[in-house]
């Protein structure tokens, strides 16, 4: 059960990303840090007890700098933590460049909450289902953090400890999230499955693979909702690198899906439903990306 | 082909202008001097429990707490939040079996959300915080999910005026051997060539209106308690209400405010009796009493759910002989309207085909879900999706097209309709089933996928209805309108009966205009408050332009008849040889000869005598036009839906593609409020066939109280709709009026079920049919060309 009421907290308004960490350093886990607050929010009013509620919510409102998505053809895409899921979408290049990612943030909840939740919220939020991790995991692409002792980058592939738990520490502000430059014969796609148009997904799966001709050199395959968090399908790429993608081989990467994989029963779908169209859905995504219909 | 130039016509919607500019006061921006805020205590932990202890004294004690009131002080007496026992006469409520089982503040907890207690405070905030301070222990009691766990021997009871925890049955005395019908079902089954049977689940489908259950309640210096309230049926809660309190009507007002949204769940009360008990405690102060939307969807009833049986008997011409059925509800934890329901999915079954032998038998068994009630189609929603179903499978083993077996079996003028004894005015379904099918492309695509190849598959289905206009003669029918003329010779119509936004009155002041000949912008129509309107039960079973049209039509007339009377002795004209167009009264035979209405209500309300001559100027007295009126028939409409469908057969999603619903409306007073009726309804019948469902754990607390669980068909969801509006007047309703509040979903339903068993020749017997379910079915059973299935 919800309430009308925002229980009681304490607000901090950093005016830098120095400042703010500094705050992050002297408070520390009882901070929450907030930027589109589409999550934090929620989070407050649905609290079952008090133990649960952050004593201090740190807004980035004020930090200046961290609303940017640019695109340099050598160094890549980088996001800034303050830039929107509908900002994402501006630059001609995502759409050219990081088709997953572009097709993710289109789809992603509702209008109202793309003009306010964050991408690297999206991923700080550390949700199996999270449509822009996803395409991320896929992706690839590493997160900046700074903490006191200055900055460093986490590797998405290192990014996801459990449920909702990141490698960022109490006392780092995650700033941005770097994608790798595109690579000739590269290209992504992004799937999901939801229950209806405007909703989380019950399954998402993105892919990114690297072809020469019709053989794939290399792939990165996420899928969402199917475990604690966003998973990487290690065992099934291997059976595409260096694979012609022939429909038995397609057929062999769908049908591995379901042993790689742990999903639950909730509220959206069921264990046994997504294990039945995780390998369907893979499919049909790399179909995508390859331009097959 | 008629002469009205108003009714018929895309008068503007009379609320939209406030609602679009959030200038309508819905009874949550109700702010008033000295206003408190009240919550109610309500037991989340438990869906059956006994209340052990009740503390208030820290909540009483926490900052800003006026008073905090528990079942001790309130009254002890018990209602029954529905009002269809008021709508019958006493001996039907006898024979019937109603009963008044709910406490303001239970000390048995009978669903998740029950009553506990409530906080009076000088803010929301306060409120809520006080709340969190009430220490309840509780005795877990054995939840109860179906019907077939408590009616289980040694299952607590839940009242004990209802052994075995049988809310409700048709009763003996109507309906022998609890059955509704008649006919030798058994022996005709057995003369059958071809049966089709089967147990099917009906969902647990919530309206969803738009806005959450908001109050204000206050008594004033003279005792008199005054609610505000966005009920369908005002005047039944001030009866209830002052039954309830002990008051008389005239010290229990009520004040209706601005419907968002009602679809039935606003049919009666909610928590109008817990905000009337809270001003009760506090007088002198207004208390607003607000619900939060996951709240408003476990305390306010949701559609009926339940196991619906159904066996049916074809001869190999295609004659259905027989039609046996069992509808079993989960009623929830209180009775309200237990009766209703269950009697009415038969009704609409025995109105449909010519069935020459009928049994349906109809119970409601309490459990601890959420409570059930009326909800848009009202029983109807449920027995299409199995009846038509079950005659989609027979069509299949019989090789009948099912356009053509519907077209053949359907009811129609004459036949009994719903109730035995009333027939059918008029029908005008084989016209609104020939359009439909050519608007869809029935008889190629019919053809077309009944043999495919591939991955994707496309079904297209068929579904047919009836339903109704008012309740008449299971319900009263009762409806006061007065009609007043104001001296300008512009009118005021006063009317008891809601819009709930579905455009009545929009509707209900063309009817007026158009009857009493003044233009649409000079006609004024006010529901009023409990003080002022006259009788009306209340907006529901799709009742207010049939019955309520028809008693503004009158009312209107009557003002009318009066101003031609006056007007015959201004031009020497009997009355009858008058018309009236645009407040001009005019002799027939010669248009030129007439008299401006205004000159007739001027003179009637500033009525001097001539001081020079003594001679009156004109006829004295204010027309006023008053009916109080009672429906004679309920013209039931009828509806065909299709539905094209596309079948993923990877992945079990159905995506529909298009949906026609041809509708035999009578007449359409404002064609465009019609045609949203029928898209309004067939978003909510899609939700109930394919995606909304109120999903319970095993304790009986609801998982999915919010839209983010609970997922409705958004914009981007819906399909390409149709609608075909087939217009037929009724030889009884208003200007040839019949209902279209309620009948819009009913068919979808239907026609989706049947385009998926043509996709992949798969029928799925538990709604809401969701990709999991369609995926399993289709592991299971293969999916199979449509054109295979003819077993005959």
């Amino acid at each position: 059960m919800s309430s009308r009421i925002l229980p009681d907290f304490n607000l901090l308004l950093p005016q830098s990303v120095a400042e703010a960490v500094e705050l992050l350093s002297t408070h520390r886990d009882r901070i929450t840090v907030m930027a589109g607050g589409t999550d934090v929010m929620v989070a407050m009013k649905f609290a079952q007890s008090a133990a649960k509620l952050p004593e201090f919510v740190m807004s980035l409102e004020n930090v200046p700098g961290l609303g940017y998505v640019l695109f340099d053809p050598e160094k890549g895409l980088r996001i800034g933590a303050k830039a929107t899921v509908a900002e994402l979408l501006a630059p001609p290049e995502v759409k050219q460049h990081y088709r997953a990612l572009w097709h993710a943030a289109q789809t992603f909840a509702t209008a109202q909450v793309r003009n306010t939740a964050t991408v690297l919220g999206n991923l700080l939020r550390a949700s199996p289902a999270g449509d822009c991790s996803c395409a991320v995991y896929a992706l690839g692409g590493v997160v900046v953090l700074h903490g006191p002792h200055g900055s460093r980058d986490v590797d998405i592939d290192d990014f996801w400890l459990s449920y909702g738990v990141t490698a960022r520490q109490p006392d780092e502000l995650a700033v941005e999230l770097t994608l790798p430059p595109p690579a000739a014969g590269s290209r992504s796609a992004f799937k999901r499955m939801t229950r209806m148009s405007e909703d989380l997904a019950k399954l998402n799966v993105a892919v990114r693979l690297e072809m020469s001709g019709n053989t794939c050199v290399d792939a990165r395959l996420a899928m969402g909702c199917v475990a604690p968090t966003p998973l990487r399908l290690t065992k099934t790429e291997t059976l595409l690198r260096g694979h012609e993608l022939t429909p038995e081989v397609l057929q062999r990467v769908a049908a591995s899906v379901p042993w790689e994989i742990s999903p639950i029963d909730d509220k959206r779908s069921t264990a046994e439903y997504r294990k039945q169209v995780s390998g369907v859905l893979l499919k049909r995504a790399i179909q995508e990306a390859c331009g097959v219909a | 082909m008629s002469e009205e130039t108003i009714v018929g016509t895309n008068a503007p919607r009379v609320d939209v202008r406030d609602k679009a500019t959030g200038q309508a006061q819905y009874a949550a921006d109700i702010q008033l001097p000295g206003m408190l805020y009240g919550k109610v205590v309500r037991c989340w932990e438990h869906a059956h429990a006994r209340v052990k202890r009740l503390d208030l004294s820290a909540a009483a004690a926490s900052p800003g707490v006026v008073r905090v009131i528990g079942p001790k002080d309130v009254t002890a007496k018990r209602y029954n939040s529905s009002v269809l026992d008021l709508m019958v006469s006493e001996s039907m409520h006898d024979m019937l079996g109603d009963i008044d089982d709910q406490p303001i503040f239970t000390e048995h907890v009978k669903f998740q959300g029950d009553a506990i207690c409530g906080i009076i405070a000088r803010s929301e905030e306060a409120a809520e915080r006080a709340a969190a301070k009430i220490v309840v222990e509780y005795e877990p009691l054995p939840v109860y999910l179906t019907a077939e766990a408590s009616r289980a021997p040694g299952a607590v009871q839940f009242t004990p005026e209802k052994p075995g925890n049988l809310a409700f049955q048709l009763p003996e005395a109507m309906f022998p051997n609890h059955a509704l019908g008649g006919g030798d079902v058994e022996g005709a089954m057995r003369d059958a060539d071809i049966v089709v049977e089967d147990a099917f689940y009906v969902p647990k489908q919530k309206q969803c209106q738009m806005e959450p259950h908001a109050y204000v309640a206050k008594v004033d210096s003279g005792g008199r308690l005054t609610c505000w309230t966005s009920s369908q049926m005002p005047k039944l809660v001030q009866r209830k209400l002052a039954k309830l309190f002990d008051l008389p009507m005239n010290l229990m007002k009520i004040v209706p405010t601005v419907i968002g949204g009602g679809f039935g769940t606003r049919l009666g009360m909610i928590s109008e009796p817990q905000a009337c008990a809270m001003a009760l405690a506090v007088p002198g102060h207004p208390v607003k009493l607000q619900t939060l939307r996951e709240e408003d969807w476990v305390i306010s009833p949701s559609r009926h759910p339940g196991k619906y049986w159904m066996r049916i008997g074809f001869k190999r011409d295609g004659s259905p002989v027989a039609c046996d059925a069992r509808f079993e509800n989960y009623k929830g934890g209180y009775y309200l309207d237990a009766s209703g329901t269950a009697f009415t999915a038969g009704a609409w079954l025995g109105g449909m085909y010519r069935f020459p032998a009928l049994r349906y038998r109809g119970e409601s068994y309490f459990t601890n879900q959420g409570l059930t009630g009326a909800y848009r189609g009202y029983g109807n929603p449920q027995t299409n999706f199995v009846l038509e179903q079950l005659i989609d499978r027979g069509c299949a083993e019989l090789g009948a097209d099912p356009v053509e077996w519907r077209k053949k079996w359907h009811k129609g003028v004459g036949d009994d309709g719903w109730c035995p004894g009333v027939t059918y005015p008029s029908c005008a379904l084989d016209e609104c089933l020939d359009r439909g099918a050519a608007a869809i492309g029935w008889t190629e695509k019919r053809r077309k996928y009944a043999k495919q190849e591939g991955t994707i598959r496309r079904g297209v289905g068929v579904a047919v209805m009836n339903h109704t206009s008012g309740a008449m003669p299971m319900l009263l029918e009762h409806t006061a309108c007065t009609v007043k003329l104001n001296e300008d010779a512009t009118a005021e119509v006063l009317f008891a009966c809601s819009d709930m936004g579905q455009g009545s009155h929009t509707a209900l002041k063309q009817i007026a205009a158009e009857t009493l000949g003044f233009p649409f912008e000079h006609v004024q129509l006010s529901s009023g408050t409990s003080d002022v309107a006259g009788f009306d039960i209340g907006a529901h079973a799709s009742r207010t332009i049939y019955v309520g049209g028809a008693a503004v039509k009158k009312a209107c007339e009557e003002a009318k008849r009066q101003l031609f009377e006056r007007a015959s002795l201004q031009l020497g004209v009997p009355a009858d040889e008058l018309d009236i167009r645009d407040k001009r009264i005019f002799v027939k035979a010669d248009p030129a000869r007439g008299i401006q209405a205004e000159a007739i209500t001027r003179a009637g309300v500033y009525h001097f005598v001539d001081p020079m001559t003594g001679e009156p100027g004109g006829v004295p007295g204010q027309i006023q036009g008053y009916v109080s009126f009672f429906a004679p028939h309920n013209s039931p409409p009828f509806g065909a839906s299709f539905a094209e469908v596309e079948v993923d057969t990877e992945t079990g999603e159905v995506r529909v593609i298009e949906l026609v619903n041809a509708h035999d409306i009578g007449r359409a007073i404002n064609p465009a409020a019609v045609e949203g009726q029928l898209e309004g309804g067939i978003q909510q019948g899609l939700g109930f066939v394919l995606s909304e469902e109120m999903d319970y754990d095993a304790k009986g607390r609801v998982q999915n109280n919010s839209f983010t669980d609970y997922k409705m068909f958004g914009p981007e969801d819906m399909p390409k709709i149709t609608t075909i509006l087939v217009e037929d007047a009724d030889p009884v309703g208003p200007f040839g009026a019949k209902s279209v509040g309620e009948s819009g979903l009913v068919s979808p339903i239907g026609a989706v079920a049947n385009a998926i068993f043509h996709a992949i020749g798969i029928q799925f017997t538990e709604a809401p049919i969701t990709p999991e379910k369609v995926l399993k079915g289709i592991l299971e059973k293969g999916v199979r060309n449509y054109a295979a299935i003819r077993r005959s």
